[in-house]
This record gives C-alpha cells, structure tokens and sequence, in this order.
C-alpha cells in the first residue's frame, strides 16, 4: 500500500509536523447492468487490484441482496464490502419487522438514504441495484457515492466505463442507429441477445483495460411467472433461488483473459 | 474587458471591437481603436496584452504592405491569414511569445467572397462565419448561432451586430462603453456608426 | 487543464478487406466553449495516404504545413510518391525531432501500401505525441475520446469488412463515441480510401 500513509517531517526540528493518511484506495474492475421487460441481467467482473498489482482473481462484485434484487458493488473494495453488508443487515430488519422481502425501489431508496448519512465521509463506491420491481418489470438503478440515483434501463460503472457506456448506447439505446420505415427499434431485448451483449461488453474491456478481467459472473433476475427466455440453452446456469416467492435468479461465470 | 466581434453577412465581413484600453481596474482610455485595416480588404481586430497588440499589429501591417510593394498585389484574405497564424505559432515556442488574439475579416477581391477566420495567441487558426474574442463570446456566440444568417444584407448584419453589444451590455459584470465598428467589402475597408 | 484536450477532437483509423476508413469529428473549442464546428483534422497526404492530427489546434495547422513541405520535398528527390510506411515513420522521426518540447498531436495514419505483386495492402498507424509508432492490424485511435473509442471499437469492428461495412462500423465507433465525450464531437467526417477512390462523408451526428 504504497500512498496509503503520507508523511511529510519538516527539515527544521522543533517545528510543527504534518501527518496525513489516506483512506480510501482504487481497486480497479467494472460492474454492468441491464434491464429487459420482464428481466434484470446484473454483471461484474472479478478482478480485484491496486494499482498495477492484481490483489486477487476471485473478489466478487455483485452480489445478491434478495430473490428480486442484485447488487454490484465498484470502486473501493473495503468500502464496497462493508456496504453491502450492511444493506444486508437492513434488509434483513425490514424482514423480521414485515415478513416480507423489501421491494426494489424501496432498496433504491434506502441505499441512497444509507449512502448520503455519510456524506461527509463517503463509501467510495458507485452502486448498480439490478431487480424485478413490484410490477413486474426490469429495472436497473445507478447510484453515485453519495447517493444519487436514477433508473434506467442500463448502465455500466468503473475503470471501463468509458469503454462500455458508449458501446451499451448505440447496443442497447440503439443511438446513432436509424430504424427502417415502420419498423421502431425495440423498447426491450430478448434475455439471450441482453447476455451476449454483456459477454461482448467485457470481453471488449478486458481487451483494452488493465483492471478488468480474470473472471465475469452475471446475475439474471427473473419476473414472478417469467419463462426461461431460452436461459435454459445456455451451458453453466446455476439457479441460486432462496424463497417460493416467484421470482428467480440464476447466476452464469465466464472466464475472462487474465493477463 | 476586452470584447470583439465579427460577422460574415453576403458579400461583406464586419468587424467590431469595444474601444476601451484599461490598465488593471483603471481605464485609461475609452476611444482606443483596436481595429487595424491592414491591407486594402483586410480588417484585423485585435485584443491581448497592451504592448504586444500593438508592435504585432503593426509588424503584420508593415509586412503585408511590404508583400504589396514588392508584388504589386496583396495576398488574400485566406494567404493573409496563414501567414498571421505562422507568425503567432513560431512566437508561441520563442523566448517571450506575443499574447494576441485576432478577428481578421477580409473580402477576397479574386473570387469575390467574404473571409472570415478567428486566430488566437497559440495561432489557432479557424474559418468561422462568425466569431468573437474574450468574455463577450460567451454571451455573443450563442445568439449568433440563433441570428446570423450568411446571406442577410448589410443593415440586417448590424442589427445582429446591435444584439451582440446590447447582450453583453446587460448581462457582462464589466461591461464595455463603446464600440468602434468596421466593415469590408468590395470596395474597401471604412468605418460605421451605429 | 491539459494541453492536449485544451482544443478537443478525435480520430480513428480501421482496416478493412482491401481498404482503410478514417475518421475524426469537426470541433475546435476553448476548454468548454466551442469555437467551430467545421475543423478539419485529417488531411490527404497522396491519394492513398491520409493523416489525422488530433490534439493542440495550433499544432494541427503546424504540423499539416510540414508533413506537406516534407512529403512534396520526398516526392521531389526520389521522383514517386511516398509509400504509408516510409509516410509514418517520417511522422515518427518529425515529432521525435521535438522531444523535450514537443508538438501536442497524437497523428493517426490510414493509408494503402503498394505490394511487391502489384496489389494494394491496408495500412494503418499511430504515434504519441514525440513519435513512438503503433502499427495496429485492426484499428488505431486518438483524442479527448479515445477511450470510448476503444471500447465501442472493440465492440464493433470484425475482420474483413468490405468498404460499406467499413463505413458503417468506423461512423458507428465515431458517433457513439464522441456523443459521451465533451470535447469531441459538432459534426463528424468519415474518409474510406479504396485502391482507385477515396469516398469521402459528413455525418449527420448531434450537435451537443
């Protein structure tokens, strides 16, 4: 942790002395999300480093909060850790007080209340909260560090956000893109085509970023009474359903270049 | 502070810049012209460190007239330019670089065209069909991107010109008294009032 | 405040089957406030070779009058035209010339070498700003946008794409690309050199 501490002793003895300590690093990797009509796909990769140095290959990101609801996590890891944590813990107090799972926008909601009680001393870390609102529907909610948030339909976050965002506009927004005469472009993508293009996304910032790589695990959250959406077809999708509630959530791991 | 202003209109290029010369917070002067008509066709409004304004300015002038006596015509608005550019860039990596920025607006007497081309101290050269120096850009730009029209006549140029000044009369802190306004076109470089 | 993003503007060159696209948006700003909307950044250097010049405005003008004093003076003494490999490493040792003081332009070549069978080769390059050559099989960018021209490059661009495609993948990169970054952008141009034409189109992008 070289820039960790900071001393700086003034020559002359006697003198004041001046000491200062950072707390806050940069740990690198980039956190994705989308949502579709009936559908949330939430994506991380799992790289985890300082500076040049890759502290580990296996630091996971993204991370599921209930059976409608994914959180990723990017920026400072500690920070990030010990958010999720404690957005757990209440989420599991709001639980014992309702016996029910909090819905999503309240999750939104409560994250941005969690994050500006420390406005003066921030989590360092931009949120992405992926999920199944009570509607029904898709959404993705992106948070800055002190808690400002909207919904969209997609966002990607981190050291390659730059590389992504723009990719995801023209992919998912379709900007830039002219539709033929009587034939708009769709409000929502197919699961597959959503998982493809988030496969694509990573691999592409894997390929130009040195924070990203290693691994990729994506978490798609589907709707109560949602088919499979051909989510069936695809190889390595593990069910990591907890609750009878109705909504599901199945996670899929990718290998990503790791030099 | 220093303001200027230029317009391509049809057939004509009009140069406007404040007159004030100020030292610091004192003016020292309020009916500078700041406006050189450095060759027959070529209007040059320039702003900048005091000094500099003046010795470049003239230095271009007398070289542009000495181009004209060896050759017996004078170079285009467009060879003008260029050269002015050079002239700022090789200053910008000597020992003590001249800070001017100009507003050079010309009428090409051989394919009969307004010129109109914005240069900074770094010798940035841009054609613009319409453009201006210091903080009254920030208010004049905007409305010329809704009013300036190519093609507009020359009383119609000076009232988008008139919008310009009153804008920036209005809404800039320190705002100029009075501006000098120049025109060139096929005959020549003069003076207008408003 | 950088230097190199004090005037804005981006470039980006890609490799096709038998041909080159390159392409650059048209902004000139001070910092926040944009100046002209119809800067050019690339520049024919031969009918095969174009050169792109992202980076300090007053280096761009600079740099255009001596890559064409240098190439006409190269065309003079060896009585042909100079080839895009020869063209870049002349960019190289121009910039590298200016090494403790150098000129703040990042160029971006596309071009199309002559082969030993008489057929035409794809060729692109670049360089920082004191000259260091990357020679890229698939695509090369510069500017305020380069990142996002990375990544949505990477996204897009396959192997092989034939002149139209060519176009259509490198307006794509360019558009998107400059529409999240606020130094590039008013307006994009797009060049897509061919062994016998050179097309040449403005886009219709946002002008934000």
């Amino acid at each position: 942790m070289p820039d960790m501490v900071t001393l700086s002793r003034s020559s002359a003895p006697g003198q004041p002395q001046q000491r200062q300590f950072n707390p806050y690093t940069e740990n690198g990797g980039t956190i994705l999300a989308i949502s579709g009509a009936d559908f949330s796909v939430v994506a991380g990769d799992t790289r985890q480093s300082e500076g040049y140095s890759i502290q580990t290959r296996y630091a996971p990101k993204v991370f599921r909060l209930t059976d409608k609801a994914v959180l990723a996590v990017n920026g400072f890891a500690a920070d990030g850790n010990m958010f999720v944590k404690q957005v757990r813990q209440r989420l599991e107090w709001y639980r014992h007080a309702h016996a029910k799972d909090m819905p999503l926008r309240a999750i939104a909601r409560l994250i941005q209340t969690m994050l500006y009680a420390r406005r003066f001393f921030p989590y360092y870390v931009y949120n992405i909260l992926g999920g199944i609102e009570e509607d029904g529907s898709g959404a993705v909610y992106s948070f800055d560090p002190v808690g400002s948030y909207e919904r969209e339909s997609c966002r990607a976050a981190g050291a390659a956000q730059s590389l992504v965002q723009p990719f995801l506009d023209n992919q998912i927004y379709f900007k830039n893109q002219v539709p033929q005469p009587g034939r708009p472009h769709p409000k929502h993508l197919p699961l597959t085509t959503v998982i493809q293009l988030v496969i694509d996304s990573f691999t592409s910032a894997t390929e130009r970023h040195i924070e990203v790589g290693d691994g990729l695990e994506m978490y798609i959250v589907l709707a109560k009474g949602s088919p499979l959406h051909g989510l069936e077809s695809i190889d390595g999708v593990q069910e990591m359903t907890a609750t009878n509630e109705g909504e599901r959530i199945f996670i899929i791991r990718r290998n990503l270049k790791r030099d | 502070m220093e303001t200027s202003f230029a317009i391509t209109g049809k057939d004509y290029v009009i140069v406007a810049s404040d007159t004030t010369a100020a030292r610091s917070i004192v003016k020292m002067k309020e009916d500078e012209d700041k406006i050189k008509a450095v060759s027959p066709h070529l209007l040059m409004a320039y702003s900048g460190e005091p000094g500099d304004t003046i010795q470049f300015s003239e230095y271009i002038e007398r070289n542009l007239r000495l181009f004209h006596i060896r050759n017996n015509y004078s170079l285009t608005p467009s060879a003008a330019a260029s050269w002015i550019r050079r002239s700022l860039a090789q200053s910008l990596r000597s020992r003590k670089p001249y800070s001017v920025n100009l507003m050079l607006g010309g009428y090409d007497t051989t394919s009969d065209t307004p010129h109109l081309f914005w240069i900074d101290y770094l010798g940035t050269l841009a054609e613009v069909p319409f453009g201006a120096h210091g903080y009254g850009s920030y208010f004049a730009l905007s409305l010329l991107d809704r009013y300036h029209n190519p093609e507009a006549s020359l009383e119609e140029g000076l009232e988008i010109l008139k919008r310009c000044i009153d804008e920036v009369a209005k809404r800039l802190v320190v705002t100029p008294g009075k501006y000098k306004v120049k025109v060139v076109d096929k005959d020549g470089s003069r003076e207008i009032e408003l | 405040m950088s230097i190199m993003e004090y005037n804005g503007g981006s470039v980006i060159a890609m490799v096709g089957k038998d041909c080159v696209a390159i392409a650059s948006d048209l902004r000139l700003g001070n910092q926040a406030l944009g100046i002209s909307s119809n800067f050019q950044k690339i520049f024919p250097v031969t009918d095969r070779i174009y050169l792109g010049l992202p980076g300090l405005a007053t280096d761009v003008t600079t740099l255009r009058e001596r890559f064409r004093f240098r190439v006409n003076m190269y065309t003079i003494k060896e009585g042909r035209e100079i080839e895009p490999e020869t063209f870049a490493h002349l960019v190289s040792s121009t910039l590298y010339e200016r090494r403790f003081g150098p000129y703040f332009i990042e160029p971006v070549m596309a071009g199309l070498a002559k082969s030993a069978t008489g057929g035409f080769k794809p060729f692109i390059a670049a360089t920082d700003l004191i000259g260091c050559l990357n020679f890229a099989k698939d695509f090369v960018v510069a500017g305020t946008a380069s990142s996002k021209l990375y990544g949505v490059a990477e996204g897009l661009w396959e192997p092989d794409l034939e002149p139209e495609q060519l176009f259509e993948t490198i307006s794509q990169t360019m558009l998107n690309a400059v529409d999240r970054d606020a130094y590039s952008g008013w307006g994009v141009i797009v060049h897509v050199i061919e062994k016998d034409k050179v097309t040449t189109r403005t886009l219709k992008g946002r002008m934000d």
